[in-house]
């Protein structure tokens, strides 16, 4: 089974989760195209 | 990224242990034009409440992506002062990747790192010392440039 990074979409959630998680937040910008 | 770097099963394990991973659309201009950003991929390390970290643009395979995310990582530790953690990814980073661009990063906040817990400057002159012999074209060969004052 691939191994896949588990973005979430949502920066606001992410910082929530960091807060509870204790972890910083990593944010990539990517271009689809 | 997404084809090379992303899928490294050591990259996923890495990102997941260490990190909230957020992925955004340049589509999305209002955070474009929050962070600034003008060219992907563009990644940025932020703390809980949004303060940017660490900031990377272009493209880093893995063997450079997680020694530079390991630097990252202390220095969100070390910003929060945890400076036996900071001082454990630095460690870690230069352990496992001390050919990699952010070996030079590592070794200057390492030497910072312990003279914040210290109090004792010897670790700065170390880190000159380590960045002249090591890294002497490295920018922070010459950021540590004033530490070759301190007496070894």
């Amino acid at each position: 089974m691939a191994l896949n990074i588990c973005w979430l979409n949502d920066l606001a959630k992410a910082k929530d989760s960091a807060r509870q998680t204790k972890k910083p937040v990593l944010l990539d910008f990517f271009n689809p195209q | 990224m997404g084809a090379v770097t992303y899928p490294d099963e050591k990259v996923v394990k890495f990102v997941d242990y260490n990190f909230v991973p957020v992925q955004i659309e340049t589509s999305n201009t209002a955070l474009v034009e929050q962070f600034k950003v003008k060219w992907t991929p563009a990644i940025f390390v932020l703390d809980a409440d949004g303060n940017e970290v660490h900031q990377v643009v272009g493209f880093l395979p893995p063997e450079e992506f997680i020694p530079t995310f390991m630097v990252a990582k202390g220095k969100w530790y070390f910003n929060a002062d945890q400076h036996p953690e900071a001082q454990g990814m630095f460690d870690e980073a230069l352990r496992g990747y001390p050919e990699s661009a952010a070996a030079a990063e590592a070794v200057f906040f390492l030497g910072v790192s312990r003279y914040k817990m210290s109090h004792n400057p010897k670790p700065l002159r170390e880190a000159y010392e380590t960045l002249i012999a090591k890294f002497p074209g490295s920018e922070w060969a010459k950021r540590a440039a004033p530490y070759r004052l301190i007496p070894a």
